[in-house]
């Protein structure tokens, strides 16, 4: 198949049709900032901070989720990027109530890192404070909603990698939340199968096991792209 | 003002302690001092914001009460989810956790000392309060100022070289460590032991030569009796990190020996007061107006029968010929006890550093929920610590208690101050010095009533003179 010329950031690139910005941005070493993709399961655009310019359009649009054509003319570093990097980054820690210091998450958090990233020193919006479920029912794991950036890679990886479909959304807007079966607890789930793939895909400490503390987390997100590429080999 | 009923001087905020706090002088018509306050005028609310989470998070979430004495705080609380898991630590992990928290120990006491209180010592209370503080102490004292500094260095490096961090470390987990001591590590700690055992015995120096020079101040400062809690070994040896609880009077009898820390509810009760967030907790069989007790190193040296290591045996057999066979009741020996007690941190830090075991990899067991209640405790630098927890039957918290060391004093530390005022203040001639006397007694307990506010002197300190009706007749600033 012939390859598509692109450019990003003032350089030239060959790459094959049907590849996302993203991932031909990943191929090149080119930093993309994000939450919501996980590699092994299907991108959705969410988290809105892999945001890109394309010459000629006047939106910006997810890397993620944009498909790449010919002579694509695509900008990863503009300022007005930097700074819609910046304000979704703090409207993540306002929306719900991140407590770095004492999360279990401290020191493997990707939101953690971004915060980092985009060098957030302060957050200008007021934090909503929100109150939220802390759920304990399942015997091993606990869902934490207070540290959920509804990036929905657990829903995602459970229903297509584990195909259980445990993990769902409910509501809207700031509402919004994570849910298990029709919105039951997570120990009385009749679908949950505890594989555990739903903590490994979470960038945050909202989905962690009971049996470790800050310090012992130990984040493998990987792992999910792993065991695609080996069902393929399978099938 | 001659004709003033009553008046009220209040020395607001208290410098060079750990947090925020004000007191109020009660002066009657004649301007003698008829009542004294220690109001603590923050609010954290750690019980309350705790509830509704996993009980397993709470040795990371409590160590935040505080900046001082976090290990305190992780170490209770792994003991309370320790209880709640059915489970014991292992072995290599105890005895880390147990250098750690001997690490801030040492920290903590020689803040308390090099830093807060010695300026009053080696500077003089009439010295100038801008230059009464550790910059102060490091102008006229380097050499001191600077082996204080190290000396506190060496408990912080305890937890570093573990944990990575210096404060607020990770890793205390329930059934033991989540990192071990490393053999490099160890060999890097033990290097400061001769040197931390030289300053702290500087310390006991100066103030021995304090203790010499101003005999009559230091027996009668705030010696009011009281009782006594503490916790002590097998053998009624002081102990920080584990053992049970020993009650005394003010007469040196014991009241209780031997009592598991999971039965303090059946000796220690809590009143609010409307005065102040710091509850006021009482000796229960006594009730509360005759059971308030201290805590911390004056309370555990008067409780115990002996200390474990040999050079602060020594200090304690003269320290315990001050009371002659009888508790030692001056407020101002805290800081003598305190010194005995880090002297013997460092001791106990050597055997535990030369200890085979401390490097194995034995370090942690590891269980799950089977019980719905958990008490921890352990011996703060301040005093003796509580936490306890009722969890769901999934582990989530459902009812927290923090029964923290300067909570307990806070009836002792109200008359110490009224003690001190009534000897000191005059409020028809009032002097910066005298109130500094005051303060000085709240020092004493080395009182941390938020994490790790250093004011060191710097602070402004108003004092106002207020007629019964609350107006304002006279103010003297501190700047």
């Amino acid at each position: 198949m012939n390859k598509l010329t692109i450019y990003i950031d003032d350089k030239q690139f060959q790459a094959e049709p049907g590849k996302s910005i993203l991932e031909v941005c990943r191929e090149h070493d080119i930093e993309i900032l994000t939450m919501c993709h996980l590699k092994g399961v299907n991108d959705v655009g969410a988290c809105r901070l892999c945001l890109v310019e394309i010459e000629g359009m006047s939106k910006l649009l997810s890397a993620c989720t944009t498909k790449i054509t010919a002579n694509m003319v695509i900008h990863t570093k503009t300022e007005r990027i930097k700074k819609y990097q910046r304000i979704t980054t703090e409207l993540f820690f306002a929306e719900r109530n991140h407590v770095c210091a004492v999360c279990v998450a401290n020191g493997t958090c990707e939101l953690q890192d971004l915060g980092y990233k985009v060098g957030m020193d302060h957050i200008r919006y007021p934090f909503l404070f929100p109150k939220c479920e802390v759920d304990t029912s399942h015997p091993w794991y606990v869902m934490d909603q207070n540290r959920c950036i509804m990036c929905t890679r657990c829903v995602r990886v459970c229903n297509e990698v584990e195909g259980a479909h445990n993990w769902d959304v409910k509501n809207r807007g700031y509402q919004v939340r994570i849910i298990s079966d029709f919105d039951t607890p997570w120990g009385e789930s009749i679908t949950c199968t505890s594989c555990g793939k739903c903590l490994q895909a979470c960038p945050t400490g909202a989905l962690w096991p009971k049996a470790i503390v800050q310090g012992q987390m130990k984040k493998n997100p990987e792992i999910i792209d792993e065991l695609m590429e080996r069902r393929k080999m399978i099938l | 003002m001659d004709n003033l009923v009553k008046r009220t001087i209040s020395i607001s905020p208290v410098t060079r302690i750990e947090g925020h706090a004000k007191i109020s002088i009660q002066l009657d018509e004649n301007g003698q001092v008829s009542d004294a306050l220690f109001h603590v005028n923050e609010f954290r609310g750690f019980e309350k914001f705790c509830e509704g989470r996993m009980y397993t998070e709470m040795p990371i979430i409590t160590p935040r009460i505080c900046g001082i004495c976090p290990v305190s705080h992780s170490i209770a609380s792994v003991k309370a989810c320790e209880m709640i898991q059915g489970i014991q630590p292992a072995y290599t992990g105890n005895l880390i956790r147990r250098l750690i928290h001997i690490g801030q120990n040492i920290s903590s006491h020689a803040l308390s000392f090099f830093h807060l209180s010695s300026p009053d010592f080696l500077l003089g209370y009439d010295c100038d309060p801008a230059k009464r503080n550790i910059l102060g102490l490091a102008e006229q004292y380097p050499e001191i100022a600077l082996r204080g500094i190290r000396l506190r260095k060496f408990g912080q490096e305890i937890s570093e070289r573990i944990t990575g961090k210096k404060v607020h470390s990770g890793g205390i987990a329930p059934g033991g460590m989540a990192f071990p001591l490393t053999e490099e590590a160890r060999k890097a700690l033990i290097k400061w032991i001769p040197e931390a055992i030289e300053t702290v015995q500087l310390g006991l120096n100066i103030l021995k030569k304090f203790h010499d020079e101003n005999f009559k101040f230091v027996q009668t400062f705030a010696a009011s009796p009281t009782l006594y809690l503490g916790t002590v070994g097998p053998d009624g040896e002081a102990e920080l990190y584990d053992g049970k609880l020993r009650f005394m009077d003010a007469d040196g009898t014991i009241l209780h020996d031997q009592a598991d820390p999971k039965t303090y509810l059946d000796l220690i009760a809590e009143r609010s007061v409307d005065w102040s967030y710091l509850k006021y907790p009482y000796y229960k069989p006594y009730g509360f107006e005759k059971g308030f007790y201290r805590v911390g190193p004056l309370a555990r040296l008067n409780v115990a029968s002996k200390m474990k290591t040999p050079l602060a045996q020594r200090e304690f057999e003269d320290f315990k010929a001050l009371g002659n066979g009888k508790p030692v009741h001056g407020t101002f020996y805290y800081h003598y006890a305190r010194l005995i007690e880090a002297l013997s941190s460092v001791e106990e830090a050597e055997w535990l550093l030369n200890n085979p075991e401390i490097t194995s990899g034995n370090i942690q067991t590891h269980g799950q929920w089977n019980f719905p209640e958990g008490i921890g405790c352990s011996e703060a630098p301040r005093g003796t610590l509580f936490h306890h927890y009722i969890t769901d039957e999934t582990g989530k918290l459902l009812k927290v208690n923090l029964l923290i060391a300067t909570g307990q004093n806070n009836p002792a530390m109200n008359r110490s101050i009224t003690d001190v005022a009534r000897q000191y203040v005059d409020g028809n001639n009032m002097k910066e010095s005298m109130l500094n006397r005051v303060e000085s007694a709240i020092r004493c307990y080395d009182p941390c009533l938020s994490c790790s506010t250093h004011a060191m002197g710097s602070m402004p300190m108003a004092i106002e003179l207020k007629n019964a009706d609350g107006m304002i007749i006279k103010v003297l600033e501190r700047i």
